[in-house]
């Protein structure tokens, strides 16, 4: 498998705090990889430096042989990498529907003279679009299927999580970032998104996942591969077998044993 | 009392629209003012007891779901008040105005409502369109509905200069310029004299296709005011921007501002050009200003620097907070009660501004959405896909 | 041009600076410790100008005529009551308006700045005209050669400075100043190590609010005259200056206000005929350095998580 993304020396320094110190990872085409490491480690921070929400300090980061080291947010979205966030970030006052419908911005029109004039092709877009929404966030849970125009916050904090993975599914990406989708979510919880996430990627195998997660049973049973990071560096990579036998990793997580 | 459950008929708001149509029809026919002053307490009243029985939100909702019946019905109903007050100048007057100040408070609410963008300068780009009324008028032979248009781009234009630069730093940016800004208009205006200077200019009154509007239509043997002929141009342009606006709000592009607004970093990390939306927002919004102040300047005949200085910024930022932010039709009550209570009631009339802060304070206390707060964005209501 | 005539305008200059660096001063206080913009703060330099008017002519009327017993009496009564103020516009709307978005806050603060300012209009006799402000400095004048420096000025501007130089002690050298600071810096963290966030807040609001009364008093002892409108203008020049700086930066203030006030002086002294274009030209350099710079000379003392 080659690389579908690459970082190479990758630093990323705030003021002073060094969270990325000469990163160097690599992610394969089709693969499912898991990103783990301590709080603090880094990971959230290299998503936020490959999807163009923080520059990086120095290095180069290489997507289907682009340099996107210094691409803006939405440039980066275009070249079709999407995620979605820690800390939830949806916008909360719309509904559900627009919340996943702002994900698929790619495949819209979005021209002035087309949403305000030309109504019936844009009601054909649209209803397109409700098919597709609909049917992606019925994956992930049957009953949201009839609430498409609730209010994003009049849902629990689970099904926001939920529709935020369907937000970034939507807009058919190739590198899907996902940091901490199960945060808060119980162990059934946790495996039923596992299972609708890879529903969603038997019908998309040239879909590319890499997935922050704290839970090691979640971890071990979805990943093909895992990089772990301590304090801005990659520790160990291997698969999950190989990588909790791991000294130096066990180090990292429980301390001196 | 009112059945949450059931979708309400089209009756609950008729009657609202009705009431309302009779309360700003007497307020701007009674000149008596102790007469205006019960019927102040009695509408005040009215609405109290109306939102507290729940009859003001189960009309609230009648009207959403009934939505072109209602359009006609408002269009109606403005209509008929135009009619009633046809030979009443200053009732007719203040009618206009009240739907010009609505105009611009629908760009506001673009820039605002939807995108976030702050404008404290919103009187400035009114009166920008009435400037340029004026010297095109004076000078030009364009048709006045060409002047129309010309007084909205020069709004637009002047308004991206002014933002571009800033676009990239936080909100309160915006906020600081457009600030300054709108201080600084008037006294650019007043302290030079290639625009009149402090007297201000004459503006030719408003001719389309050879109707001059400035002469009072002869219906047998009475005259109407010749404002009866601006108040209907105003209800015209108003029903346009009122439709573009909610056609933009009820599209892609009223979504990405709404994206824009609540979160600009999640919003770009799917792709939303966040400056471009800003500036699009900014510039429509003033563009619907510039129209405004044009036309509100051909029918006073008259534009000076002291009708759009700070205050009167201020005075639209009210209207569309108490209205309800984001809610188009919260804009015309609320345009109606901030400008014409205070018109025909002398007593307050020294007060007002003391009094738009004091409501505007009260409604971002206690109820910041507003009086009618915005709802949710449907994309088509009336045609629901059938599988929702 | 000579000398005494170029220094004159310099000394106003400063003078400028100075008052222009004590609204600026407050206004990234209360960004600092809240994230906040509050633009009824030229306002209430205004009403602290007023409040020190009032008790002048109530003293006088009772007879007080010290010059030195008035100023000091009109100087606790402005300060005090501004404080007060300043804590009554915290705590009831602001504080409980901090978890909405920012623009909201700031509209509030900018009705309230509009209340003051009318109030004073329509309530203070013959408000709306300007008042004159007693001259309680003394007007004696240095002359060397065509220098002519009032010692009023004199007087101000070392007050000015020192008290600049104190609030600057005050923020950076004591453990109130230390628990503003950690406030400012992360408030979450802040409540978790003991300080009360609440208590901080006032503070900072009464320390801010007091800064612009005693402002308010300087500039109505410099021109004589105060008018309604003063605070808003000046409110507005204070933003510009603590926004070009760095808001939350309080070096970044006063270095903005000194900036602005060169920048006024600079057009008065190059192009006499351009003055009342002064204003104009000042905003709009600090634009030009806010595209440059976008967070500030210095730099903006807040970070968003992602």
């Amino acid at each position: 498998m080659s690389a579908l993304l690459s970082c190479h020396n990758l630093v990323m320094r705030f003021r002073g705090l060094t969270a990325l110190d000469d990163l160097e990872l690599d992610i394969r085409h089709g693969e499912i990889l898991g990103l783990l490491g301590p709080n603090g480690s880094g990971k959230t921070t290299f998503f936020n430096v490959v999807t163009g929400v923080y520059r990086a300090s120095a290095g180069r980061i290489e997507y289907e042989s682009q340099d996107i080291s210094k691409s803006s947010p939405q440039a980066v979205y275009r070249a079709g990498i999407a995620r979605t966030f820690q800390r939830s970030r949806l916008c909360l006052p719309l509904t559900i529907f627009d919340n996943i419908m702002i994900g698929n911005h790619r495949r819209l029109n979005h021209g002035l003279w087309f949403n305000v004039v030309c109504r019936k092709q844009l009601r054909r877009q649209y209803e397109a679009c409700w098919d597709e929404a609909r049917e992606l966030l019925m994956t992930f849970n049957k009953a949201l299927g009839t609430r498409l125009l609730n209010a994003a916050g009049s849902v629990s904090m689970i099904d926001r999580r939920r529709i935020e993975v369907c937000r970034a599914l939507v807009s058919r990406p190739k590198l899907l970032l996902l940091d901490e989708p199960s945060a808060g979510m119980t162990h059934e919880e946790t495996n039923e998104l596992m299972d609708d996430i890879l529903i969603i990627r038997a019908r998309m195998p040239e879909l590319t996942i890499v997935i922050i997660e704290h839970g090691m049973s979640v971890i071990e049973r979805i990943t093909n591969r895992c990089v772990v990071l301590n304090y801005g560096r990659k520790l160990c990579e291997g698969t999950y077998r190989e990588i909790a036998l791991n000294a130096e990793v066990q180090q990292a997580y429980l301390g001196k044993s | 009392m009112f059945s949450a459950d059931k979708s309400p008929g089209p009756l609950p708001a008729v009657v609202g629209v009705i009431a309302i149509a009779v309360f700003a029809m007497l307020l701007l026919r009674i000149h008596d003012q102790w007469g205006l002053l019960v019927l102040a307490a009695v509408g005040g009243i009215a609405l109290l007891v109306a939102a507290r029985t729940g009859a003001a939100a189960y009309a609230e909702r009648a009207f959403a779901a009934h939505e072109p019946l209602m359009n006609g019905v408002v269009i109606i109903a403005f209509v008929s008040v135009i009619a009633v007050l046809a030979r009443q100048d200053f009732s007719l007057l203040i009618l206009a105005t009240v739907l010009l100040y609505s105009i611009a408070c629908l760009g506001l609410s673009v820039q605002l409502g939807y995108c976030g963008v702050m404008n404290f300068a919103g009187a400035a780009f009114f009166g920008a369109g009435g400037y340029t009324a004026a010297v095109l008028g004076a000078h030009t032979g364009l048709p006045h509905l060409l002047i129309v248009l010309a007084g909205g781009v020069v709004a637009g234009l002047l308004g991206s200069l002014l933002l571009l630069p800033v676009l990239r730093t936080r909100g309160h940016y915006a906020a600081l310029i457009t600030v300054a800004f709108g201080i600084l208009f008037r006294s650019f205006l007043e302290v030079n004299n290639t625009l009149g200077g402090p007297q201000g200019l004459t503006v030719p009154g408003m001719t389309i296709f050879g109707w001059s509007l400035g002469k009072g239509l002869v219906i047998g043997d009475t005259t109407l005011s010749f404002y009866f002929n601006y108040a209907l141009v105003t209800l015209g342009l108003a029903i346009v921007v009122f439709g573009v606006t909610r056609r933009l709000e009820r599209s892609w592009v009223g979504m990405h501002f709404d994206a824009v607004r609540i979160d600009e970093v999640a919003a770009s990390t799917f792709g939303l050009n966040v400056q471009g939306l800003k500036i699009m927002a900014f510039v429509i919004g003033n563009v619907f200003a510039g129209m405004a102040g044009a036309v509100f300047a051909m029918m006073t005949g008259f534009i000076s620097p002291t009708d759009f200085d700070f205050s009167t910024s201020l005075v639209l930022i009210a209207i569309i907070m108490l209205g309800g932010l984001g809610n188009l039709w919260g804009i015309l009550p609320a345009a109606a009660f901030v400008l014409i209570l205070p018109e025909k009631l002398q007593v307050i009339q020294e007060y007002r501004f003391l009094l738009y802060a004091g409501a505007v304070i009260l409604v971002l206390l206690f109820r910041p959405a507003g009086l009618f707060p915005r709802r949710l964005r449907r994309h088509f209501p009336l045609k629901a896909p059938s599988r929702a | 041009m000579d000398i005494g005539f170029l220094a004159q305008y310099v000394l106003s200059g400063v003078m400028l600076g100075v008052v222009y660096a004590m609204v600026a001063v407050g206004f990234t206080l209360y960004f600092g410790v809240l994230d906040v913009i509050n633009f009824s703060h030229g306002d209430v330099l205004t009403a602290g100008a007023f409040v020190s008017l009032a008790t002048y002519l109530a003293l006088r009327a009772a007879g007080v005529d010290s010059p030195v017993l008035v100023l000091a009496i009109m100087l606790v009564a402005a300060i005090g009551s501004m404080a007060v103020l300043g804590v009554v516009i915290a705590k009831f709307f602001v504080l409980p308006l901090r978890y909405a978005p920012p623009f909201i806050t700031l509209l509030i603060t900018l009705m309230i700045g509009i209340a003051i300012r009318e109030s004073i209009r329509l309530f203070y006799p013959s408000g709306s005209n300007p008042q004159s402000f007693p001259h309680l400095l003394p007007k004696t004048a240095y002359h060397w050669g065509n220098l002519i420096v009032r010692q009023d000025t004199l007087i101000l501007i070392v007050t000015g400075l020192v008290v600049i130089a104190l609030v600057n002690l005050f923020i950076n050298h004591t453990r109130a100043g230390l628990a503003i600071r950690a406030v400012a810096q992360d408030g979450e963290t802040a409540k978790v190590m003991g300080i009360n966030f609440e208590w901080i807040v006032l503070l900072a609001f009464a320390l801010g609010s007091a800064l612009a009364a005693l402002a308010g008093v300087m500039n109505g002892l410099y021109y004589n005259e105060i008018n309604f409108g003063t605070g808003l203008m000046l409110g507005i020049i204070g933003f510009c200056a603590a926004v070009v700086g760095g808001l939350g930066n309080i070096y970044g203030a006063i270095l903005g206000g000194f900036l602005f006030a060169l920048l006024q002086t600079i057009v008065v002294i190059a192009v006499p005929s351009l003055s009342a274009y002064k204003d104009v030209f000042a905003f709009g350099v600090i634009i030009l350095l806010m595209v440059i710079k976008p967070t500030g000379m210095i730099g903006e003392v807040s970070a968003e998580r992602v």
